[in-house]
């Protein structure tokens, strides 16, 4: 819309397949939480959030093999340098969800600032990042 | 606009949009939900502005200095993906504001549409980088 696929994988750092995987998962989330909401289906949130979590497994896997890739390949400090900034990201977005389901299902009574508050820390990496985009 | 012009234009308006939602939705302002997406509206408008600017001078001179590797197409179709972003939007709001009782299908097709395209249009970008390597 406002960046080219190129441009989206040079601020944010994330490979094409890795954002690929977000959309995808963020689509079949809203079909089912939009199913549980009007009553269609009768399951748990945490069943409702498999295709984030799902996505996140994928994510991580994703870099455990970049990291081995460019630890074998390239140096040690580049690989390290990458495995830290992009696992970072993947445990903030795995918190999010983690606290928004857990409120959703009603465990935990926290409120909507602090369910939020790992998206605040993300924010401010991704525009660390888009300062550094050139 | 250079890309860290329009990446920290999108960032702050996130920012923007993420504090007003959370002030709503922990209740210490009661703003109408069309105001608490003032940051998006703004956004939408920046983007179909840019985007129907570019495609004007594409048209007049046959070419785009800043985005040569964009088709005219291409930006057509952002135009469509901003236009659907905003339209979920109004929707969203509407429902949020004043028809509770409006059902949430209808208010997310357009959010469908724009994810399912987004998507197939990453995966052939993700085939077309593939086969070039």
């Amino acid at each position: 819309m406002f960046f080219t696929l190129q441009e989206l994988v040079r601020w944010l750092r994330m490979t094409a397949f890795e954002l690929w995987l977000h959309v995808i998962s963020v689509l079949a989330f809203s079909v089912l939480a939009v199913l549980k909401y009007e009553a269609v289906l009768n399951l748990s949130w945490w069943v409702i959030f498999i295709p984030l979590f799902a996505c996140d497994g994928l994510n991580a896997y994703f870099c455990v093999i970049v990291f081995i890739r460019e630890y074998m390949q390239v140096d040690i400090k580049a690989a390290f340098l990458r495995f830290l900034m992009s696992g970072l990201s993947l445990v903030l977005l795995f918190l999010f969800k983690l606290l928004l389901c857990q409120r959703l299902s009603g465990q935990r009574e926290t409120s909507v600032s602090e369910v939020m508050g790992p998206l605040f820390v993300l924010l401010q990496i991704v525009m660390v990042r888009a300062c550094r985009t050139h | 606009m250079a890309v860290i012009h329009r990446a920290l234009f999108t960032w702050f308006t996130t920012l923007d949009f993420l504090i007003f939602l959370v002030l709503k939705l922990d209740t210490k302002i009661s703003w109408n939900w069309f105001l608490i997406f003032i940051p998006l509206w703004l956004f939408d408008v920046v983007v179909i502005v840019y985007l129907t600017v570019n495609m004007i001078i594409h048209c007049k001179n046959g070419y785009d200095r800043n985005h040569s590797d964009l088709s005219l197409r291409r930006k057509g179709w952002f135009i469509t993906a901003a236009s659907l972003k905003m339209i979920f939007q109004v929707l969203l709001c509407l429902r949020l504001q004043y028809l509770p009782s409006f059902p949430l299908y209808f208010v997310m097709i357009p959010f469908w549409i724009l994810a399912t395209v987004s998507a197939g249009d990453m995966f052939r970008g993700l085939v077309a980088t593939h086969r070039r390597s």
